[in-house]
C-alpha cells in the first residue's frame, strides 16, 4: 500500500507541487512537513543515483521525467521496483491522455490528472491494470460530463 | 478581475505573479470572491470555483471553507459537479473532519445510482477517505456491489472492501465469502483487487488464512502459470513481462500462504522455479516480479535446490541498491551463500550513492562472523569515519553490537570501541559510556594500556563528550597507573601529576564540557587525591572553587568532597579507593519486587486491586545518591501507544552515601481495565 503519491518540479531547493494524493489520514500540517522534507531530500540527491531512497521507517521511490519528479512512499516491507513501474504507468496514462504530456499540462489541467490516477489507483492501491481500459474509462467519464455542460475548454496557454 | 474569471485565467493570472507578496494578493481577492459566490444559490459557476480552490489549496493555502460546498456539489444531480465535489472532497476533507460524515448519504445513495461512472466515483471517495463509521454504515452495499456483474464496478467495489477491512478489521467476516469467488474472474483488474482483498483478509486472520491456504493456492498457481508462460498479451504487457503488477501481488500472497506450511509451499516449487528462469530481469518490470520471486522463496520453506541464482537486475542505476536489497533478505536464511559476495558489498560501502552505502551497511553487520570480524570491522571503522551524517548513528550502534559478539579479544575491543569514540562520539547512543566503563574494569590487565589511551586521545581533542568523560573516569580511577611511567601493551608517556590534573582542569573550564561531563572530571580529580602524592593541595583547592559553581549538580558534589576532605579525611582512602569490577546488568543497585510482579502481562495475573511494590537498592557507587523516586508504569496491553499510565509515588531526599541501602514503598492502585481483559 503506497501512503502518498506526489509530482513535484524543482524551485530552488524544495520542489513546487503539482499533485499530491494521500491514501493515509493525517493532519494538514503534517502532510505539508512530510511533503516538503520529502521534496528536499528528492531534490538533494547527487546525479546517477538511484531511484530510492530511506526517510524515518519509510521508502520513497522517485523518477524524474523532464522537468517533473514523480515520487511515492511506501512502507518498508513494500516492493519498491513495482513502486517504480506504478509511477511509469501513470506517467504513460497522463501522456496517452494528453498526447506528449508536459507539465503545463498538468498544471493547467490538474483535475484531469487527478480524474487519471483516481482510475489507477483507489486506497493505496492499482486498480486496473490495463492502460487501455483506463483510457476508456475516462473518455467515457469526459463525454458524460460535456453532455452535461460546456465547462471545460481544450488547454489554452 | 472578475468573480466568475474561468480557472486556466485564475491558474495564469497566479503563475505571472512576479513576488510571494503579490501572488498571495491575486489568491486572497479570488478566495474572497469565491467565498461570496459559495453564499449566492446556483449560479452555474459552482464547479468552476471549487476547481480553483482545490487549484489555490494545492499551492499551500488555507481552503477549508470549501468543504461544506464539497458536500454540496456532490449531491447535486449534475455529473460535472459530483465530479469535482467528490474529488474536492477527497482533497479537502479527511475522516477527522466533521463535514466528512455529511457526505455518507451521498455516497450511499450515489452507490445504486445507474451511471456506473457516479458510482465509480463513490466507491473511489469511500475508499480514499472513509472513516471507520461511514465504512461501517456502507459495507453491506459495498458488498452487494462485489456480486455486481460489471467488472468495472467489482473491480473498485472489491479495493473499497480492502479498505473498509483497513479501518474496521471486523467487517472482514463480511467479504470472506465473495472474496474467493472472484478469483475465477478473467479481468485483471477484477484479478488483482481479489488477490489484495485475499492477502488483507489472510493478514489479519489466522483461521481465514488457513482456509483460503486449503483453496486457494491451487487457483493462485494456475493463474500465476498462465501470466508467465502465455505468449504476448499487447493489454498487460510490460516490456516483455505480461501483466507485472498482478504477478507481483499474487507472489505475496503465496508467500503468505506458503509460509510455515510445507504444503502448500510444496505445491508452490515448481512454479516459483518456473517464474525464477523465465522472467527476463534486464528491465525494471521483470526485476520487480523476479525480486518479489526472491521474497517469497526465501521465506517459505522452500527446497534447497531452489535457490535464485542471480538476483534482479533493472535498470543499471539502481543495480547495486536491488542487489544490496536482494541479498538483505537472503542472509536471514543463507548466510554462507551471501559471505561469497563481500567483496562487492565491502565495495558498496564505498558508493556515491546513500542508498546504496546503507543497504551496504545493514549487510555488513549481518555478515559479521567470528572468522571475518577483524577484517570487516576495519572496513567498517573506515566507513564510519567518510560515511553520511545521517548513516552514522546506526553504523556506530552496529559496530558495538559485532564488537561485543565477537571480539577476538579484550584489547581488541577497547580499542575498536574508541575508535568509534573518537570519529563518531556525538552520534553514538548514552549508555555506550556506563558499557565501556564496565568493560575497562573488567578487563584489569589492560589498565594501564586503557588509561595511557585514554591520556592521549584527552590531550588531542576534548570535544568529543562520551570519551571524554570515559577518559576522565579512567585517569581518575587508574591515574597512579599513568604516573607510574611504564606500561607493557604501549608507548608509556612521561606525565607529571601537574599535566594530569592540567587535562583535568581544562576540561572542567571548557566551554565544550557538557555538565555531565564536568562532573566526570571533578570526581576524576577528587579521587586522583589518593592516587598522587605532592599536589593534594592543588587538588584541594579546585575542588572548593567548585563549591560555589553556578551548576547546582557540581556544586553539590563539590561540597561533599570538600567535607570529605576536612571532616572525613580519614575516610577519604577508603571511600575513594579503586572500585570492584562491575557486574553486566547491575548498575545501581538491586531491584527486588513481589515474585508475582514480574509476570504481570502473562500467566497469573494478581486481582486487579491495589498492589504494593516496594524497592530496596543499595548504593554500590562511589558518589551519593542524592535522591531517588520509585514510579511505576503501566503499559496498556493491546493498544499502539507506549506505556502511558505512570503513578508516581513517594519520593525520598535522603541522601544514603556508599554503601547504605534506601528504601521506598508505593502503591499502584489504579491499573488500566484493559489489562486485565
Amino acid at each position: 500500500q503506497t501512503h502518498l503519491i506526489c509530482c513535484f518540479s524543482p524551485n530552488n531547493r524544495q520542489g513546487k507541487l503539482r499533485l499530491q494524493k494521500w491514501f493515509t489520514p493525517l493532519p494538514e500540517r503534517e502532510r505539508k512537513k512530510i511533503v516538503r522534507d520529502m521534496t528536499t531530500l528528492v531534490l538533494a540527491r547527487k546525479p546517477r543515483t538511484c531511484n530510492f531512497l530511506h526517510w524515518k521507517d519509510l521508502k520513497i521511490v522517485y523518477k524524474r521525467y523532464a522537468s517533473l519528479y514523480f515520487c511515492c512512499a511506501l512502507e518498508e516491507q513494500e516492493n519498491e521496483l513495482l513502486a517504480l513501474e506504478i509511477l511509469h504507468r501513470y506517467v504513460e496514462l497522463l501522456d496517452k491522455y494528453f498526447g506528449n504530456v508536459c507539465e503545463l499540462d498538468i498544471i493547467f489541467n490538474f483535475e484531469k490528472a487527478y480524474f487519471i490516477l483516481d482510475e489507477f489507483l483507489m486506497g493505496g492501491e492499482v486498480q486496473e491494470t490495463s492502460k487501455q481500459s483506463i483510457a476508456n474509462s475516462i473518455e467515457a467519464s469526459d463525454m458524460l460530463q460535456e453532455t452535461m455542460e460546456e465547462y471545460m475548454s481544450k488547454p489554452a496557454f | 478581475m472578475s468573480p466568475s474569471v474561468r480557472l486556466q485565467e485564475l491558474i495564469r493570472v497566479i503563475r505571472s505573479a512576479r513576488t510571494q507578496c503579490e501572488e498571495r494578493g491575486v489568491i486572497q481577492r479570488e478566495c474572497a470572491a469565491i467565498r461570496e459566490q459559495f453564499r449566492q444559490n446556483d449560479n452555474g459557476g459552482r464547479s468552476h470555483n471549487l476547481a480553483k480552490l482545490l487549484y489555490v489549496h494545492m499551492l499551500g493555502y488555507p481552503a477549508h471553507f470549501g468543504q461544506m460546498e464539497c458536500v454540496r456539489l456532490i449531491a447535486s444531480p449534475r455529473y460535472s459537479e459530483k465530479r469535482i465535489g467528490y474529488l474536492g472532497a477527497m482533497m479537502l476533507l479527511d475522516e477527522k473532519q466533521d463535514a466528512s460524515l455529511l457526505i455518507t448519504n451521498s455516497i450511499k445513495n450515489d452507490l445504486s445510482h445507474s451511471s456506473q461512472y457516479v458510482q465509480s466515483l463513490a466507491l473511489c471517495t469511500l475508499a480514499c477517505m472513509g472513516s471507520a463509521e461511514m465504512c461501517r454504515d456502507l459495507a453491506p452495499e459495498i458488498e452487494r456491489l462485489l456480486k455486481a456483474s460489471n467488472s468495472y464496478i467489482k473491480k473498485k467495489a472489491t479495493l473499497c472492501a480492502v479498505h473498509i477491512i483497513r479501518k474496521v478489521p471486523e467487517l472482514g467476516e463480511m467479504f470472506t465469502p465473495s472474496a474467493h469467488s472472484l478469483l475465477s474472474e478473467k479481468n485483471h483488474g477484477v484479478l488483482h483487487g481479489a488477490v489484495v482483498l485475499i492477502t488483507e483478509l489472510c493478514e489479519r486472520n489466522t483461521q481465514t488464512l488457513d482456509n483460503f491456504r486449503k483453496v486457494a493456492v491451487p487457483e493462485l498457481v494456475q493463474i500465476m502459470k498462465g501470466l508467465v508462460m502465455s505468449g504476448y498479451s499487447p493489454e498487460h504487457n510490460v516490456a516483455g513481462i505480461s501483466d507485472p503488477f498482478l504477478q507481483v501481488r499474487i507472489l505475496r500472497l503465496l508467500r503468505i500462504l506458503g509460509r510455515n506450511n510445507d504444503r502448500a509451499s510444496d505445491a508452490m516449487n515448481d512454479l516459483l522455479a518456473q517464474v525464477a528462469t523465465n522472467t527476463d530481469s534486464t528491465k525494471t518490470a521483470g526485476s520487480a516480479v523476479l525480486y518479489e520471486t526472491v521474497l517469497t522463496v526465501m521465506d517459505i520453506r522452500s527446497e534447497s535446490g531452489l535457490r535464485v541464482s542471480h538476483p534482479p537486475n533493472g535498470e543499471a542505476l539502481n543495480v547495486p541498491y536491488i542487489s544490496m536489497t536482494s541479498l538483505l533478505k537472503i542472509v536471514q536464511t543463507d548466510h554462507n551463500a551471501v559471505q561469497r559476495h563481500r567483496g562487492t558489498i565491502v565495495d558498496c560501502l564505498k558508493d556515491q550513492d546513500a542508498s546504496v552505502q546503507r543497504r551496504a551497511l545493514e549487510l555488513s553487520l549481518a555478515l559479521v562472523s567470528s572468522v571475518n570480524i577483524r577484517s570487516l570491522m576495519k572496513e567498517l571503522l573506515l566507513f564510519l569515519s567518510t560515511c553520511p551524517p545521517e548513516l552514522r548513528a546506526h553504523a556506530a550502534s552496529g559496530i558495538f553490537i559485532a564488537a561485543e559478539k565477537y571480539a577476538p579479544s579484550q584489547r581488541w575491543h577497547i580499542d575498536t570501541i574508541l575508535h568509534v569514540l573518537t570519529t563518531a562520539g556525538s552520534d553514538v547512543r548514552d549508555e555506550t559510556v556506563p558499557n565501556l566503563i564496565q568493560l575497562i574494569t573488567s578487563a584489569s590487565e589492560l589498565h594501564c594500556y586503557t588509561v595511557h589511551k585514554l591520556y592521549r586521545a584527552l590531550v588531542t581533542d576534548i570535544s568529543q563528550q562520551p570519551l571524554v568523560q570515559v577518559a576522565c573516569w579512567c585517569i581518575g580511577e587508574y591515574g597512579d597507573l599513568l604516573l607510574k611511567g611504564d606500561c607493557e601493551e604501549t608507548e608509556p608517556v612521561q606525565v607529571t601529576e601537574d599535566d594530569v590534573l592540567d587535562a583535568l582542569e581544562t576540561v572542567l573550564q571548557s566551554h565544550m564540557s557538557s555538565p555531565a561531563t564536568r562532573a566526570f572530571a571533578l570526581t576524576a580529580t577528587m579521587k586522583l587525591s589518593t592516587r598522587i602524592t605532592e599536589n593534594v593541595d592543588r587538588i584541594r583547592s579546585i575542588v572548593s572553587i567548585y563549591g560555589s559553581c553556578i551548576d547546582v549538580e557540581l556544586q553539590q558534589r563539590a561540597v561533599e568532597y570538600n567535607a570529605l576532605f576536612r571532616k572525613y579525611d580519614h575516610m577519604r582512602a577508603a571511600v575513594l579507593e579503586r572500585m570492584p569490577v562491575i557486574d553486566k546488568g547491575q548498575t545501581n543497585g538491586e531491584i527486588q519486587a513481589p515474585p508475582n510482579l514480574l509476570d504481570l502481562l502473562g500467566g497469573v495475573c494478581p486481582a486487579p486491586g491495589d498492589v504494593t511494590v516496594s524497592l530496596l537498592a543499595s548504593n554500590s557507587t562511589d558518589s551519593d545518591i542524592t535522591s531517588f523516586s520509585l514510579q511505576a508504569a503501566v503499559p496498556k496491553v493491546g493498544s499502539t501507544s507506549y506505556p502511558t499510565t505512570t503513578k508516581p509515588c513517594s519520593t525520598t531526599n535522603e541522601s544514603p552515601h556508599q554503601g547504605s541501602f534506601c528504601q521506598d514503598t508505593a502503591q499502584i492502585d489504579s491499573f488500566p481495565t484493559t489489562a486485565w481483559s
